[in-house]
C-alpha cells in the first residue's frame, strides 16, 4: 500500500503531472518572454507577477470557449488527436529523469531511448491527424507538411542520438545521464550543435516553422481548432518543447545527474533539470529568433542533403574518437 | 531637338492624317489627341511601336451626357500621351487593345465595370470592383446613375460570397483550390485570391479586387476641389502624401497656378518622407511573411522615428494633411533642420545595418532569391510601375522621367536590380530609403526661401490635366477634369498597386504555396488605393459610409431572416 502511494505521489504530483504541467507553463512563459526581449518587445507582463501566469490565464481561456467541430470533419479522429498527441507528449515525458529518476520506472530500462524517439514520432503522426481530420485545405497543406518534415528530420534525429548512447555503451537514458562524468556537449560538440538544429524542426521553431506557418497556412494543422481541443494541441507542444530540451539535457548536459559540487538529493536533481531545460529552451528560442522560415521542399533538402551525411558522419567520428574519452566517461 | 510629345503627335498625324479630330499638347510632356471611332488601336500601336519602352497608364472613361469618352493614358519615356476615342451611350461598345498591351485588361474591367463600356474581343471581360451582385446596368461613374437605382434593385445579402468563375483554372487533376482572401494572416487588408494548388505547387491563382471600395473618384464629383485634397488623401492611409501631391498639382496644371520654389522643396521633403516610412512598413512586413518576426519588429522601431520627423514638420504622423492646392499649409519651423539632420544620421546608420540583413542573412536570401520572378519583357508588357519595374532592371521612374516639385534639382540615383525576383524588389526599397534620405538633406538644406503657398480661386477653368507622382509603390497618375465650377467633372485615380496586381498571376504561377505570400509582399500590394472607386452606399446620396445605427439594423435584418 505504502509503494503504491508513493507510486501515486509520483504521477500525479511530483515529479509526474502536478509538477510537468506546471513547468510546461512556466516555460510557455520564459519562451515567450525571451522571444519577446529578443524582439525589442515586452512581452507578458499583466498576469501574475511579471506575467508568470499568462499562459495558465491563456489556457483557462481556451478552455472556457466555444468547442466547435465542423461538420465535415471525421469527428472520431477529430476529438481524440489532441489528446492522443498530449497524453503521449505526457508519456514520453515520464521516461525523462526528472529529480534523478525517471517518473514511472525509477532507472529506465535498456533500450528506453529507443522508446522514447518511437514514441515522439507516434506523437507527431497524432498531430498530423488533428490536421488531416479536419478537412480544412490549410489544414490539410499544414499536416502534410508535418509529415514531409518528420521524414527530414527524424532520421538524422535518432542518428545523432545514438552518439551520446554509443559513447555511454547504454540504450538507457538514466544510464547515459549516469555515464556523464563531463557532459557529452564538451566530448562530441559535433552531434550537440546538429542535434540542437534536428530539434529545431521537431519542435517547428524558426527557421523550420513551415507545418504552421501564419502567413502561408493561417494556422496549419491547428486553423479549425477551438477551445478545449485548442487547448489540448497548444499544451502538447508545450510539453513536446519541455520533453525535447530535457532528452537535449539528459543526452549532453548531463541531465539532472548527482552534481559532483552539490551532491546528490532530489531536490538538486529537480533544480539542475529545470536550470538545463531552461538553458536549452533559451538557445532553442534564440536561434528562432535569428532566422527567417525556410521553405518546406528546402527544409527536406536541408535534411536530407546536409543533415544526414551530417548525423552519419558524426556518428563515425564519435566512434573513432570514442577510445580516447575512455577516462573521462564513468 | 524634338521633345517626346512632339515626336508622337508628329507621328501620329502623319500616319492617321485626318482620322486625327483634334491634337491639345497644353504643357511639356502631356499631348492630348482625339481619334475618330475605331482608331485607337492604329494610334496605340504606332505609339507602342515608336516608344520602345511605352506602356499604358490607365484607362479614364468620361460621361459627356450623350456620349462616352475613353482616354487612354500612354507613357511614352516621361510623356504621357493620351488617346481618346468616343462611343455613343447608347451602345457603347469598342475594340479591346488588350492584344496591343496585356496591361490593359485590368483597366478594360474597371471602365466596363464603373461606365458600362463593352470591349469587344476582351479576353476576359468580368466585374472588377462591383460585388457580382451588383444589379446589371447601373454604372455609378455616369453622371445620370442615382443611388436610388441600387436601393429599388437591391443587391441580395443572402447570395452568400461572390463566387469566382472557375473556367480557365481547371484541367488538372489532383489539384486543390485554396482560397486566401479576404481575411488572411498574411494580407493585412481584405482581397481574395483563388489558388489552384497541386500539392505545393501553385498551379494558377485568380485575384479578385474590390472589398474595399468606397466610392472615392464618385464622392470627389460632389465636393468642391479643397474639399477633395481631404478626401483625395483617405484614398490610402500610407502613400496618402503622394495622393495628395499628385491630385493639387493636376489640379495646379488645369487653372495654371505656379507654386513657390520653396512649397515644392517642402512637398519633396514630406513626399520622400512618406516613402520612407511607407518602404520600411513593407520591409518589415516581409520580415514578418517570411516568418522573420524579429526583423519585423525592429523595422517597425525603427520606423518611428520618421514618424516623429513628420510630426515636427506637419503637424500630424501619418495623415499630415500637409499639401493644399498652390502649396503646403505650413511652413518648417525655424530650427528644426538640426533636428532633421541628427534623425536622419542615425536613422542612416540602421538602414546600413537592414541592408547588410536583406543582403546576407542565408535564410531571407534563401526564401527570397529566385522567387517569383517577373522576366523584364514580361515587365514591360504588364505595364508594372515602381519598385516592381526597377527590380526587374527596367530604368523607369517618374521622380527622373516627368520631374514633378523639386526633384528636376536635386540629385540622386534611380536604383535598379536585374536580379528581377522578390529578392530584388526588396533591395530596391532598402537602397531607395538611402536615396529618399539624402533627397531630404538636400532639399532640407537648399530649402528656397520666400513664400510657401498662393491663394487659388476656388473655381478652376474648364480644362483637363494628368498628373503623374513616383509613390512608394510606383507610377500614380491622377486625372482631373474641370468645368469651370468649383466641383471637378472628373477625377480619376490610377494607384499603382492596380498596375502592379496583374503581374501577380505571372510571378506566382508555378511557384510554391509557400511562395505566395513573399511574391505578394514584393509587389507592396496596398488594396484601400486600388479599391477607391464604388460608392457602395444606398441609403443616402452623400455619404459613403454606414453610420453605427444602420450597420446595427442591417445586422438585424440579417439576423431576423
Amino acid at each position: 500500500m505504502g509503494v503504491d502511494l508513493i507510486f501515486m505521489f509520483r504521477v500525479l504530483v511530483f515529479p509526474g503531472f502536478a509538477f510537468l504541467l506546471a513547468f510546461a507553463l512556466f516555460c510557455d512563459w520564459f519562451e515567450r518572454k525571451v522571444a519577446a526581449r529578443m524582439q525589442n518587445r515586452i512581452g507578458p507582463t499583466y498576469t501574475g507577477p511579471m506575467g508568470i501566469l499568462q499562459p495558465l490565464a491563456d489556457y483557462i481561456k481556451l478552455l472556457m470557449k466555444e468547442d466547435i467541430t465542423p461538420r465535415q470533419t471525421s469527428r472520431f479522429l477529430f476529438t481524440l488527436s489532441p489528446v492522443l498527441a498530449f497524453s503521449l507528449f505526457v508519456f514520453i515525458l515520464f521516461y525523462v529523469p526528472i529529480d534523478g529518476a525517471n517518473v514511472i520506472l525509477a532507472s529506465g530500462f535498456e533500450g528506453d531511448l529507443i522508446l522514447v524517439l518511437v514514441l515522439v514520432t507516434v506523437a507527431e503522426f497524432a498531430m498530423f491527424l488533428s490536421g488531416w481530420s479536419s478537412v480544412n485545405p490549410y489544414s490539410g497543406i499544414g499536416s502534410t507538411r508535418i509529415l514531409t518534415q518528420l521524414l527530414g528530420y527524424d532520421v538524422p534525429l535518432m542518428l545523432l542520438a545514438l552518439g551520446p548512447a554509443f559513447l555511454a555503451k547504454s540504450l538507457c537514458i538514466s544510464t547515459i545521464i549516469a555515464r556523464q562524468k563531463v557532459p557529452f556537449m564538451l566530448l562530441i560538440p559535433w552531434a550537440f550543435i546538429f542535434f540542437i538544429i534536428t530539434l529545431q524542426a521537431e519542435l517547428e521553431k524558426d527557421p523550420f516553422d513551415t507545418p504552421h506557418a501564419e502567413t502561408e497556412i493561417v494556422a496549419g494543422y491547428g486553423t479549425e481548432f477551438t477551445g478545449r481541443k485548442l487547448a489540448f494541441i497548444r499544451f502538447s507542444k508545450d510539453i513536446q518543447t519541455v520533453f525535447s530540451a530535457a532528452l537535449l539535457a539528459s543526452l549532453f548536459l548531463g541531465g539532472p545527474c548527482e552534481s559532483i559540487l552539490f551532491g546528490s538529493s532530489s531536490f538538486l536533481c529537480t533544480a539542475w533539470f529545470v536550470v538545463k531545460v531552461l538553458l536549452v529552451i533559451f538557445v532553442l528560442e534564440f536561434i528562432g529568433c535569428m532566422c527567417a522560415r525556410l521553405r518546406i521542399d528546402q527544409v527536406v533538402w536541408a535534411n536530407w542533403r546536409i543533415m544526414i551525411p551530417i548525423a552519419i558522419l558524426s556518428l563515425i567520428l564519435t566512434v573513432v574518437c570514442a577510445p580516447l574519452f575512455e577516462s573521462l566517461i564513468g | 531637338m524634338a521633345t517626346v510629345e512632339q515626336a508622337a503627335v508628329d507621328i501620329l498625324k502623319e500616319k492617321l492624317g485626318d482620322k486625327i479630330l483634334e491634337i491639345v499638347t497644353p504643357r511639356p510632356r502631356r499631348a492630348f489627341v482625339l481619334v475618330k471611332h475605331g482608331f485607337h488601336r492604329d494610334a496605340v500601336s504606332l505609339l507602342l511601336e515608336q516608344f520602345e519602352r511605352a506602356g499604358i497608364s490607365t484607362i479614364t472613361g468620361i460621361d459627356l451626357g450623350d456620349e462616352i469618352e475613353l482616354n487612354y493614358h500612354m507613357r511614352c519615356h516621361g510623356a504621357v500621351i493620351t488617346i481618346k476615342s468616343r462611343v455613343s451611350k447608347e451602345k457603347p461598345q469598342i475594340e479591346t487593345i488588350t492584344d496591343l498591351i496585356a496591361g490593359a485588361t485590368l483597366y478594360e474591367q474597371e471602365v466596363f465595370d464603373l461606365l458600362g463600356v463593352v470591349f469587344k474581343r476582351h479576353p476576359n471581360l468580368k466585374r472588377l470592383l462591383l460585388s457580382e451582385d451588383w444589379p446589371e446596368g447601373s454604372y455609378p461613374l455616369r453622371k445620370d446613375w442615382n443611388p436610388q437605382d441600387v436601393k429599388e434593385n437591391p443587391y441580395n445579402v443572402h447570395t452568400g460570397p461572390s463566387k469566382i468563375n472557375d473556367q480557365g483554372l481547371d484541367g488538372t487533376t489532383y489539384t486543390t483550390n485554396v482560397v486566401i482572401g479576404p481575411q488572411h494572416p498574411a494580407l493585412l487588408e481584405p482581397e481574395r485570391f483563388l489558388f489552384k494548388v497541386d500539392g505545393e505547387v501553385v498551379v494558377d491563382v485568380e485575384p479578385r479586387l474590390g472589398y474595399v471600395h468606397r466610392g472615392i473618384e464618385k464622392g470627389a464629383e460632389s465636393l468642391t476641389f479643397l474639399q477633395d485634397v481631404h478626401l483625395i488623401e483617405r484614398i490610402c492611409g500610407i502613400c496618402n502624401v503622394s495622393h495628395t501631391t499628385c491630385f493639387c498639382q493636376a489640379v495646379e496644371s488645369v487653372g495654371e497656378i505656379e507654386i513657390p520654389p520653396r512649397a515644392k522643396y517642402l512637398r519633396t521633403i514630406v513626399v520622400e518622407l512618406n516613402r520612407i516610412h511607407s518602404h520600411l512598413l513593407l520591409l518589415g512586413t516581409a520580415g514578418l511573411v517570411l516568418g522573420y518576426e524579429s526583423l519585423f519588429q525592429y523595422m517597425f522601431r525603427d520606423r518611428e522615428p520618421t514618424l516623429d520627423l513628420m510630426e515636427m514638420i506637419t503637424g500630424n504622423r501619418v495623415v499630415p494633411a500637409f499639401n493644399t492646392i498652390g502649396g503646403v499649409r505650413r511652413d518648417l519651423k525655424p530650427g528644426l533642420n538640426e533636428k532633421i539632420e541628427n534623425i536622419l544620421e542615425r536613422f542612416e546608420k540602421r538602414m546600413r545595418f537592414y541592408k547588410d540583413v536583406f543582403q546576407e542573412d542565408p535564410t531571407m536570401r534563401l526564401r527570397t532569391e529566385g522567387v517569383g520572378v517577373l522576366k523584364k519583357s514580361d515587365a514591360l508588357k504588364l505595364c508594372v510601375a515602381g519598385p516592381v519595374l526597377r527590380g526587374s532592371g527596367i530604368k523607369m521612374d517618374v521622380r527622373k522621367d516627368d520631374a514633378y516639385a523639386a526633384y528636376d534639382e536635386i540629385p540622386f540615383n534611380m536604383i535598379t536590380y536585374k536580379e528581377c525576383d522578390c529578392w530584388a524588389r526588396l533591395m530596391v526599397r532598402v537602397d531607395e530609403i538611402v536615396e529618399s534620405i539624402n533627397i531630404i538633406r538636400y532639399a532640407a538644406e537648399n530649402l528656397p526661401s520666400g513664400p510657401y503657398r498662393v491663394k487659388v480661386p476656388r473655381k478652376q477653368p474648364k480644362g483637363e490635366a494628368i498628373s503623374r507622382v513616383e509613390a512608394p509603390r510606383g507610377e500614380l497618375v491622377h486625372y482631373v477634369k474641370s468645368d469651370d465650377s468649383v466641383h471637378p467633372y472628373r477625377v480619376k485615380v490610377r494607384s499603382p498597386t492596380l498596375a502592379n496586381i496583374i503581374s501577380f498571376r505571372e510571378i506566382a504561377k508555378g511557384g510554391y504555396v509557400a511562395d505566395i505570400p513573399t511574391a505578394l509582399i514584393s509587389l507592396d500590394p496596398c488594396f484601400a488605393c486600388m479599391d477607391r472607386m464604388v460608392f457602395l452606399d444606398v441609403n443616402t446620396n452623400r455619404s459613403w459610409s454606414w453610420r453605427l445605427d444602420e450597420m446595427k439594423s442591417l445586422k438585424g435584418e440579417v439576423n431576423g431572416r
